[in-house]
């Protein structure tokens, strides 16, 4: 069976190389920014200009690998997962608490496996989209009622609320219920409850907002100088540092202003690859979240906006492999994968620029980690898989 | 499951594999013209076989939604037409029953089609229907997907925007925000200041590296939370006051450059340094960082001190050598910048600091401390003893050259000061003097005094140690024979002067030997009428007498208006002048002139600095002696040295000749102005030995605080004790017998028995062998050991098994063991030892 199945493919069956073809370009071009991103810092830090781009290399590769064997299996295979894939989910996050977690600079966010060490976040968001898929197909047509939405939305819900509590990672949950909410937002047929859940999400930021500084500024009047001093805790000192960086230019403020100096020091073409002068110590975390400021600064403006255009390019190409699938799981699976990256790349990008507070989401395979290239690049051979099954005369 | 899907898809393919080909193509066209036409187009390359069901399908909401939807789904809409078409009129229809109907619909085509196929679909649309995940992506779905990746574009349009905006509106701000973080401000890096070496490579100046403690205001008052850690540890480490800290921190919350403590060594920054180091504790101490630079460090104090000099901040050298080579011993800082090249690309370039040079000077540090010993003990002695409260002497003066060379080897004058705190005067004075002092503006000057160089910056009137000049004078100039008799009566009159003798009773009659035994100033006076006015000023400019001798210290006085001038001089002038009063020299001017009487007549520029070394110790120059003129023969030199020999042998001149040592030599006794207040200058210049002068040593005592100050015997004392200590020591050995008194002296100052088995030995061979003989003394050992504690047998130089006393195979030792004879370093070491 398998001889013949392969047969045809290599005749008649799409696969999309545009896709892949995307994905190793932002691969590559992820890892010659990375390098050059961390390159000072790990000299540094470990004697090792090469000590970032060596792990990233390494999981790079394996995630290559997962891509490949996760691309030949038929996606219709995975279903079978999907609970379990939500349960182990759920479980691995609440394994953080115990001793297996592992705290990297004061975030206990990291499961230890061995040599390896991986975010459960990252397995969450990959076993979310499979589940959402799987339950949607199953509801059919009760999406359409606010029960099913409410069922379907409401999935997402534990997991988000663990990954927010347990992990401490509000980034990470607003993506898997931003995922959640975009895979129901294509299955459902109307408007107007997505119109509703956004209105509301948006006043309810607001209000947090307005809350936070009207606290924050309670405060200041009470203390004696200038730092954040609000009980409001990280994240709302965070929200006060967004709406005025250079007020709090050496606390909060800190890793947005010199990204934004990084951004504007760039110009329309940059500094050259390898010119950054904010890498060199002044922006944290530059091979991490802030990695696409220093693409700013080191290519400019034209080298940004190439990488917008390339993520934008390979979400077109979610939605046409979406268009074509053979089924509602595969489609659903597509635009899961789609929601994912384009929320992270929204996020991560509104972040860097300062348009909305900091929060550390990473630019999908460009910035540094391991956990999140290895399970981008299956949620991507999940993609291939489900492109695999279109037939080219369906496509062409 | 699979293999069920797989016959699906295999006949449907089969069916509409024609037609694949003719469907691209006209996707084509769709893609670029979409016009309303489309469904018609598509209606025209359909096969027979399809036209029934594409008409059927083809009503007029389907080819509306082609037309308006966007691209891809109609595009799909159009592709997928064999199998989809029914779907669009479906569209329409209530949601409820729409799969119940296509399935009919479907059924009905299939069975009037291709009827196997339609049954083999129909199985898997069920089967799939029945897992739950065979439904399609319906179009209402892949509108909302469209939707979605619209939403997704205006975002990433709207990030595109804030991106621009961030460019164009802060672009300048952001730049020199970048910059200004770079630490591109230039950095000095300080030079070292050279040493300064004695002629046995002793430092006598050197710097050394320190560090200021210097605070930042700015950086630690940015964060609440590194104030108090940065404080407490300032507070333990370096003992600062935490209270005023804290008020400098508020009172200059933006101050960057607070010295708080100056020139702290290595080891007292060390402490905070690895406290700052520590993660723990160190992580939130911050703003404080130390400013190297050098210190001068004197490892003597005092010794030396006029000659020396010091220098005051940023390497200005203040008197003596430091001033005088200040230029040398500088070097050129150094300077860490960063600059934008000119793709305005920052870049950081070290210039390192180029070190100054070091100084190699003819002075010994060993002579130097024996001539201060000298010194300080005839102060100490003498202090306060006629003037209450007063030193020993207004100012003591020694000068111990080379006449050979010129080359001075020790310059000393009293009362000194300590060169590593050149402004401390407390052990001359008490606060409350000093404070009165600072209180009436005249600590400077008094401070100033201390600095001066007797030696070079104060002129005197030489009194009868000028006489050695005057008789050369007479005897050079052929205007006396030497076996000229004069009558002394104790005075003679000058152009209606009396000029007296120091002997009131006069000396009777003596010859020019005579004359300077007994110090005569009528045989003098009448040697002066011989040699006439105009000779006499000649010869002393010969000498340098009024003029700079440029030896090689700062601020050497001027004496030009301090001598007579030759056409205004009248008979008296000179008949003063011939005893050394009416005229002034300083130290310098008349050690050198008295130098080249007994050297043979050259007159050599008086030097200290030998050599300028390298920082890294290679010679850059040497400085050789330089002959400037040859003032007397070499016969009147010769005469000179018996004579002043006899001065010292039978004439004035015995206090000072020390025991063992046949010495020449003259006394001095000047009376300052203003006259008959019994204030005087005592003075001795002698040299050793008297056949072959070796070392010149001028004493010069400035009004000694004694009752009766006219006599040279306070400065012959000191000379004879520098005499005694320096002639072994420069390995001049003794000629004369010692009587069992000078024995019991010597051993008193613990010179004979080093010296007595040196100058036993030396007497009967040369000097130059002394070092070959040393070798032979460290070899007489049977054995040596080597620095592991090894037996080595010293004729071989191989290592010896200290049980039986044979031969270690040495090639089995390494090769340091083996050439392990005693070292050149040991000898070198036994021989300082032995000299000193």
């Amino acid at each position: 069976m398998s001889v013949r199945r392969k047969n045809r493919k290599r005749e008649e069956y799409f696969f999309d190389y545009t896709l892949l073809f995307i994905v190793l370009f932002l691969l590559g071009f992820g890892l010659v920014m990375l390098y050059s991103t961390s390159s000072y810092e790990a000299a540094l830090d470990y004697g090792d200009s090469a000590y970032y781009l060596k792990k990233q290399l390494l999981s790079t590769a394996l995630g290559i690998v997962c891509m490949i064997i996760v691309s030949r299996i038929n996606y219709h295979f995975w279903e079978r997962f999907a609970v379990l894939g939500y349960i182990v989910a759920v479980i691995l996050i609440l394994l953080v608490m115990t001793p297996l977690g592992k705290e990297v600079k004061g975030a206990r966010r990291w499961l230890r496996l061995g040599p390896l060490s991986i975010q459960p976040a990252e397995i969450a968001k990959l076993a979310m989209i499979l589940f959402l898929a799987v339950l949607v197909c199953k509801m059919g047509k009760g999406i359409r009622t606010w029960k099913g939405f409410g069922l379907a939305v409401g999935a997402a819900a534990p997991i988000c609320l663990l990954i927010w509590k347990v992990t401490n990672n509000l980034s990470s949950a607003i993506i898997v219920g931003g995922i959640a909410v975009l895979m129901v937002f294509v299955a459902a047929p109307d408007y107007k409850r997505f119109v509703l859940l956004a209105l509301g999400v948006c006043a309810a930021a607001a209000l947090i907002v307005f809350v936070i500084v009207k606290n924050a500024e309670g405060q200041a009047d009470a203390a004696v100088d200038g730092g954040i001093q609000s009980d409001a805790g990280f994240r709302g000192d965070r929200i006060i540092a967004w709406l005025d960086p250079e007020k709090y230019a050496s606390d909060e403020g800190f890793q947005t202003l010199q990204a934004l100096y990084a951004i504007g020091s760039g110009n329309l073409f940059g500094k050259g690859l390898g010119r950054s002068m904010q890498k060199l110590g002044f922006l944290p975390e530059a091979q991490n979240d802030m990695i696409f400021s220093i693409i700013c600064e080191e290519l400019g403006l034209f080298g940004a906006l190439s990488i917008i255009l390339l993520f934008i390019l390979l979400i077109w190409r979610f939605m046409v492999i979406a268009n074509n699938a053979t089924d509602l799981f595969g489609a659903l699976l597509v635009v899961g994968v789609l929601g994912h990256i384009a929320i992270q790349v929204i996020l991560n990008i509104a972040v860097v620029t300062n348009t909305i507070p900091n929060t550390g989401i990473s630019l999908p395979f460009i910035s540094y980690g391991g956990t999140s290239v290895l399970f981008l690049l299956s949620e991507i051979g999940l993609v291939l898989s489900v492109s695999k099954g279109i037939r080219l005369n369906d496509v062409g | 499951m699979f293999a069920s899907t797989l016959k699906c898809r295999k006949s449907e393919r089969e069916v509409m594999s024609t037609e694949n080909r003719k469907y691209k193509r006209n996707r084509n066209h769709q893609r670029s013209s979409r016009n309303p036409e489309n469904g018609n187009r598509l209606n025209s390359s359909r096969n027979l076989e399809n036209r029934n069901r594409s008409n059927s399908s083809r009503n007029p909401e389907n080819r509306n939604y082609l037309n308006s939807s966007r691209s891809m789904a109609g595009r799909r809409s159009a592709d997928n037409e064999s199998k989809q078409g029914n779907r669009f009129r479906e569209n329409a229809r209530s949601a409820a029953s729409r799969n119940n109907q296509r399935n009919r619909r479907k059924q009905e085509n299939r069975n009037r089609q291709v009827r196997v196929e339609a049954q083999e679909l129909n199985a898997r649309r069920q089967e799939a229907a029945r897992k739950g995940t065979g439904t399609r992506f319906t179009i209402r779905m892949q509108k909302k997907l469209a939707v979605l990746f619209i939403i997704v574009l205006l975002a990433f349009m709207g990030l595109s925007m804030r991106l621009y905006a961030i460019n164009k509106e802060d672009s300048q701000n952001y730049k020199k925000q970048v910059l200004s973080q770079q630490e591109y401000n230039s950095k000095v890096l300080p030079y070292k200041r050279g040493d300064i070496l004695d002629a046995k490579g002793i430092k006598l100046a050197y710097s050394e590296k320190v560090y200021n403690l210097v605070v930042d205001a700015s950086v630690i008052n940015s964060k609440q939370a590194y104030v108090e850690p940065t404080v407490s540890a300032v507070n333990t480490c370096f003992g600062i006051d935490a209270n005023e800290l804290r008020l400098h921190l508020s009172e200059k919350p933006k101050d960057k450059y607070y010295v708080v403590k100056k020139q702290l060594t290595y080891e007292e920054i060390s402490p905070f340094l690895e406290l700052q180091a520590d993660k723990e504790k160190g992580k939130n101490i911050k703003g404080i960082w130390f400013e190297e630079e050098y210190k001068r460090i004197y490892p003597f104090g005092s010794l030396a001190c006029h000659t020396l000099g010091f220098t005051s901040k940023d390497n200005v050298g203040t008197n003596g050598l430091e001033a005088y080579y200040s230029d040398i011993l500088n070097g050129t800082n150094g300077r860490e910048y960063g600059y934008l090249n000119d793709d305005s690309a920052l870049e950081r370039t070290t210039k390192a600091a180029v070190d100054g040079k070091n100084v190699v000077t003819s002075l010994d540090a060993n002579i130097q401390k024996i001539v201060e010993k000298y010194i300080k003990k005839f102060n100490d002695e003498h202090k306060g003893e006629y003037r209450e409260g007063e030193l020993g002497s207004k100012h003591t003066g020694v000068i111990v050259m080379n006449p050979k060379t010129g080359n001075v080897l020790a310059m000393a004058a009293y009362p000194d000061y300590d060169l590593n705190n050149p402004r401390d005067i407390s052990a001359y004075y008490s606060p409350e003097e000093i404070a009165k002092m600072e209180e009436e503006n005249t600590f400077l000057d008094t401070l100033q005094g201390y600095w001066r160089n007797y030696c070079i910056q104060d002129a005197f009137e030489p009194g009868s140690t000028a006489k050695a000049m005057t008789v050369a004078i007479g005897l050079d100039s052929g205007k006396l024979k030497g076996n000229e008799y004069y009558d002394c009566t104790g005075q003679l009159e000058v152009s209606g002067h009396h000029i007296h003798c120091h002997k009131t009773g006069g000396h009777g009659s003596v010859n020019v030997s005579g004359s300077l035994e007994q110090s005569c100033n009528v045989a003098l006076m009448y040697m002066g009428d011989a040699i006439g006015t105009e000779t006499f000023m000649k010869y002393l400019t010969n000498f340098n007498i009024g003029l700079k001798t440029n030896i090689d210290l700062a601020g050497e006085a001027r004496t030009a208006n301090l001598i007579y001038d030759a056409d205004a001089m009248v008979r008296s002038d000179l008949a003063i002048s011939t005893f050394g009063q009416g005229y002034k020299v300083t130290m310098i001017q008349l050690a050198n002139a008295f130098c080249s009487i007994i050297n043979g007549g050259y007159y050599y520029e008086p030097h200290i600095a030998t050599e300028i070394q390298n920082p890294d110790g290679s010679t850059a120059e040497t400085i050789a002696p330089r002959v400037l003129k040859q003032v007397v023969s070499a016969e009147t030199s010769e005469k000179m040295r018996t004579y002043l020999n006899a001065v010292c042998i039978t004439g004035t001149g015995t206090t000072a000749v020390p025991a063992g040592y046949m010495i020449g030599g003259k006394t001095g006794t000047a009376e300052t102005y203003p006259r008959k207040q019994g204030q005087y200058v005592v003075s001795f210049i002698g040299y050793a030995p008297a056949d072959d002068p070796q070392v010149v040593v001028y004493v010069v005592v400035d009004r000694p605080n004694v009752e009766d100050q006219p006599h040279s015997t306070f400065a012959q004392e000191i000379a004879k004790g520098i005499f005694t200590e320096i002639l072994p020591y420069m390995n001049i050995f003794r000629t004369e017998q010692l009587t069992e008194e000078q024995e019991e002296e010597l051993r008193k100052l613990k010179i004979l028995e080093s010296v007595s088995e040196n100058s036993v030995e030396n007497n009967e061979e040369e000097g130059a062998e002394e070092e070959t003989e040393q070798e032979e003394e460290t070899e007489k050992p049977d054995y040596t050991y080597d620095e592991n504690g090894n037996i080595i047998d010293p004729l071989t130089g191989y290592k010896v098994d200290p049980d039986t006393m044979e031969y270690i195979d040495p090639l089995f030792s390494t090769i340091g063991d083996i050439s392990g004879t005693p070292s050149e370093n040991e000898q070198e070491d036994t021989d300082e030892e032995g000299s000193r």
